[in-house]
């Protein structure tokens, strides 16, 4: 009952800041956004023309009733269809969400995971090489391009002046092989750039925490090292670790990779928002804008409630 | 006393203990030695800075390291170098043989775990007992140190409870598998007046109970003298006196020592004085000077107190180790 | 007091002392100096181009298609026989030109909201602030760019005017703190009591006692404002007219495949070299400032 009563408090919490993306992406792209009145007219159209088409479009209505219009929209998320392809909003996400999160799961979990790894490591060995390698490594992943990554990794996977292993582009999901063939280099770029900034991150957080009075403690009472690790340093870490992952979850399934969809040529969520900017296609990019502030709402909703599973100080008031 | 004939629990002789800074080698202790018996209470005092933490925590081989390290000397305790043990040994000792606690009971604990699970995860550590005994042992320890209501605070996180109870908490931890000797870094500086006296008294009433020896580390000399059978007074990393209680009450030789003592405010005045206190600035660790490290603030400073450290040597007539020059007589 | 704010005390009592022993300790840091040498030379070459010296030839076709390293091409030519090595150049002032608004705009921008936010913690002017920075953060990146590029109706500034829109945010969040730190101090107090207006003391008192986490802030800005603009210009969204290290590797998305590595490696090279310079700068930059460790 307490965290129900939470739950609704936060959501209702959550209000300001959906409504304040809904008008600021009203403003830009509806508002003062492409004006599409001469794609809908044929060659020299007359003032009648013009002017009808521009109410049809609802060009000629007040600011306020227009945005009173696009939030209807939304409340009852309804976004219509696709100016280009005429296909339903709803189901172009339906059918590109699951596409942009098989892209974005392996890189996603390698990257967090293998950064607590190195993170662990460096920290374990600060200030030796070890750890003045991994950082250094990391350093080199945080100054590389993702754009140059990726493609460094084609020409190492998919060109003839490499191994030619993999596919230069595209996407097949129908056998896990064509998955992992496809899904290889996207998620070796992401992984080693994601890695620069993951490693670096939990360093930090773990140095912090490996540092604390109650870790000297536990020492003073014996605990062996894989023990304290658990117990005394990561389980005291989990806060920051939550809240990057939960934070990064919106932006996975919502807007996907954008870069990656549209360089592979990918067709997720990414590819068509990317299509949608290209185009002007405002029913989709209202929806993703819309869609990606809930989601972050819930991922804020997520995070606190794992702060109170791991951390007793934590209430949910 | 630090004597060759050798019945002592541990033996510190010559420790040296330096930290690697951006600014060079820190010299934290310095070829400090002493000898605790059995069920004995020696006090470890100084300014802060000194060294008192760094001293207590190499009794349990916790130096931070990097940046420190325990350079030289020996740590003896029951037949066996504490130094030179490997850290498997170190943790078969840290919390059974020999245990510590610390100034801070606010952050001394895991905030994340009951304290019942924090207790229990020693008691099944070192005496191998079933979950269900350590539980029991855990709320008798609990009721040992005062906590009222054991049964139900075994349960509470930390935060729960004030850091008077904290630090009973702590205590009780340090006491459940009956060490050998108990390191009590400033138990009662990070507390509330009464609390102090309190939580004071209990370890000491605790201390006799299970017949520990015990380092008080304090830089309050009231302390000193209410509990302790020896006293190390610490300067800048050395020790400067190191005498029985009587002798160091009666007649301080060190010209810091007798600063020290001067400045204790005295209960049993009528009248509030203002108290002397000992002017000018400890000097910085990096930068010790040549001779004395006190000459700055000595009123006895001569020539060759800043030539030359003075080394730390028995005075015969009252089985006193002072490192002075011109020693109080 | 907690140790922060006494160094923050010390700061305010007597203005240069951080500074001078950040300085010192910077000094001594043989990776920052190094770093930061070429970060210069970096700086020397864009400023060449801006005074003319090199590169005005950028734009030129002059030799044949897809030349190979010599003499007269040190870095060979592109597909249509334009000199890379010009292209670089001139690419390297765009880096420059994107790096040096957006981290001046963002840093600027991120200070005065912060600090506003920090100084009225707790009023509505802060939940307002704190309410932007959430909406802010909550679009994505690249619809916000081209937003604001359709706004702009393509104007070559959207993207800067995005990057300053989206990274005032973490700076802003870290002044608001600091902020709330100072303001406590006795010498804020202080001037309070004196009947120093709030304005005076936000931008008098309280904000140069920032310019450390500000200086640190604006050389995160100008790296993540140019490895932005590599994404973007591949996008289409970035730099408009002119070269950029982006649209050199966009160029070159193709010509890698059929073997050409000249405009990739080039763009990437000199690219990776002023990052990694200007990261491992801005880490030598906050280990010389950090409070705890200045002795
Ligand atoms: N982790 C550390 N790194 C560097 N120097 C340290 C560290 N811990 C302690 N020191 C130095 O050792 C000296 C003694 O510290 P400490 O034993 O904590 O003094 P105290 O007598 O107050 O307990 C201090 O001057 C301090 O500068
Ligand atoms: S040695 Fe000299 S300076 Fe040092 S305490 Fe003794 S008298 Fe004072
Ligand atoms: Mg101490």
């Amino acid at each position: 009952m307490e965290v129900f009563q939470y739950v609704l408090r936060k959501l209702l919490a959550g209000i300001p800041l959906v409504l304040g993306v809904t008008l600021i992406s009203f403003v830009l792209i509806v508002y003062f956004g492409p004006d599409k009145t001469y794609e809908l007219l044929g060659k020299n159209p007359t003032a009648d023309e013009i002017a009808e088409i521009r109410s049809q479009l609802g060009y000629d209505q007040p600011f306020v009733t227009r945005y009173m219009d696009y939030l209807r929209e939304i409340v009852t998320l309804d976004f219509g269809s696709s100016e280009s392809t005429d296909e339903k909003v709803s189901s172009i996400l339906a059918r590109t969400v699951p596409t942009s999160i098989a892209l974005a799961i392996p890189g996603f979990v390698l990257g967090n995971l293998l950064g607590v790894v190195l993170a662990l490591v460096a920290a374990y060995y600060r200030g030796f090489w070890v750890d003045k390698f991994i950082m250094g490594f990391a350093a080199v992943g945080m100054s590389i391009s993702f754009l140059i990554a990726i493609i460094g990794f084609q020409i190492l996977f998919s060109s003839s002046d490499g191994l030619d292993l993999l596919p230069v582009r595209g996407w097949d999901m129908s056998t896990p092989l064509q998955y992992i063939r496809y899904v290889t280099v996207p998620t070796l770029a992401t992984v080693f750039v994601a890695l620069g900034y993951n490693t670096r991150f939990y360093r930090a957080v773990i140095v912090e925490e490996m540092t604390r009075d109650h870790v000297r403690t536990a020492r003073a009472f014996g605990v062996p090292p894989v023990q304290l690790f658990y117990r005394n340093i990561l389980k005291n870490s989990m806060i920051p670790i939550v809240t990057r992952i939960m934070f990064s979850i919106p932006v996975i399934v919502i807007s996907g990779s954008l870069l990656l969809e549209s360089y592979f040529g990918i067709p997720g969520v990414g590819k068509v928002t990317y299509d949608a900017i290209v185009t002007g296609d405002q029913p989709i990019l209202k929806a993703v804008v819309v869609l990606t502030a809930v989601l972050f709402v819930i991922a804020q909703l997520l995070a606190d409630i794992c702060y109170r599973v791991v951390d007793p100080r934590v209430s949910l008031k | 006393m630090a004597s060759t004939e050798n019945n002592a629990l541990l033996s510190v002789r010559d420790l040296v203990v330096e930290f690697e800074t951006d600014q060079g080698v820190l010299r934290a202790v310095d070829g400090v030695s002493f000898d605790i018996h059995p069920g004995e209470t020696l006090g470890l005092v100084g300014e802060s800075g000194c060294g008192k933490t760094v001293t207590g925590l190499s009794m349990l081989g916790l130096v931070p390291s990097p940046p420190g390290r325990i350079a030289s000397g020996s740590i003896m305790f029951d037949g066996s170098d504490l130094v030179s043990m490997d850290e498997t040994g170190l943790r078969e000792i840290r919390g059974s043989q020999i245990s510590m606690i610390f100034q801070e009971p606010m952050t001394a604990l895991n905030p994340v775990f009951r304290i019942g699970s924090q207790m229990r995860d020693v008691l099944q550590r070192h005496q191998k007992l079933t979950r269900r005994q350590a539980h029991s042992t855990a709320i008798e320890m609990l009721a040992k140190v005062g906590i009222p209501e054991p049964a139900g605070r075994v349960d509470d996180y930390p935060h729960q409870l004030s850091g008077g109870m904290r630090q009973r908490v702590m205590i009780a931890m340090a006491l459940s598998c009956g060490p050998k000797l108990l390191v009590a870094d400033e138990p009662t500086t990070a507390l509330d007046v009464t609390t102090q006296a309190q939580v004071l008294e209990q370890v000491v009433r605790l201390q006799k109970e299970f017949g520990m020896a015990m380092i008080l580390i304090t830089h309050d000399l009231g302390v000193v003298a209410e509990t302790c059978q020896q006293a190390v007074v610490m300067y800048c990393g050395r020790i400067v006196e190191r005498s029985s209680i009587e002798a160091l009450f009666a007649s301080p030789r060190h010209p810091y020592t007798a600063g020290l003592l001067a400045s204790i405010p005295r209960v049993t005045d009528e009248r509030q004085e203002v108290l002397p206190v000992i002017p000018g600035m400890v000097p910085d660790l990096l930068h010790l000077p040549q001779g004395c490290a006190f000459a700055e603030r000595c009123s006895r400073v001569r020539d060759r107190c800043r030539q030359k450290s003075p080394r730390l040597e028995l005075l015969q007539s009252t089985q006193t180790s002072v490192a002075c020059y011109e020693p109080n007589a | 007091m907690s140790a922060r704010a006494e160094v923050a005390v010390s700061v305010g009592a007597h203005g240069d002392s951080l500074w001078s022993k950040a300085l010192r300790k910077f000094r001594r840091d043989r990776v920052g100096m190094w770093s930061l040498a070429v970060v210069l030379a970096y700086a020397v070459v864009a400023l060449g181009v801006v005074l003319g010296l090199w590169a005005g030839d950028w734009a030129d076709v002059s030799g044949p298609k897809w030349a190979p390293v010599s003499g007269e091409y040190w870095f060979g030519t592109n597909i249509i026989g334009q000199d890379i090595f010009a292209r670089s150049l001139y690419s390297t002032r765009t880096a420059f030109e994107v790096g040096l608004v957006v981290a001046l705009g963002a840093t600027a921008l991120g200070a005065v909201l912060g600090s506003t936010a920090g100084f009225f913690s707790g009023s509505w002017i802060d939940e307002v602030i704190i309410w932007l920075m959430g909406v802010l953060d909550s679009v994505p990146f690249i619809l916000l760019v081209a937003a604001i590029s359709y706004t702009l109706q393509g104007s070559p500034w959207a993207m800067h005017i995005a990057m300053i829109a989206t990274f005032w945010i973490g700076t802003a969040r870290l002044i608001r703190g600091e902020v709330i730190k100072l303001k406590s101090l006795e010498y804020v107090e202080a001037a309070h009591a004196i009947g120093v207006s709030r304005f005076m003391i936000i931008f008098r008192h309280i904000l140069p006692n920032t310019f450390h986490i500000l200086l640190v802030q604006a050389t995160l800005s100008f790296v993540a404002a140019i490895k932005s603009e590599v994404i973007l210009s591949f996008l289409g969204l970035g730099v408009k007219d002119g070269m950029s290290w982006g649209l050199m590797i966009s160029e070159s998305t193709f010509e890698v495949l059929a073997g050409f590595f000249n405009n990739f490696i080039a763009a990437s090279v000199l690219m990776f070299g002023l990052v990694m310079a200007f990261n491992m700068f801005s880490d030598a930059l906050q280990d010389a400032l950090d409070p705890r460790t200045v002795k």
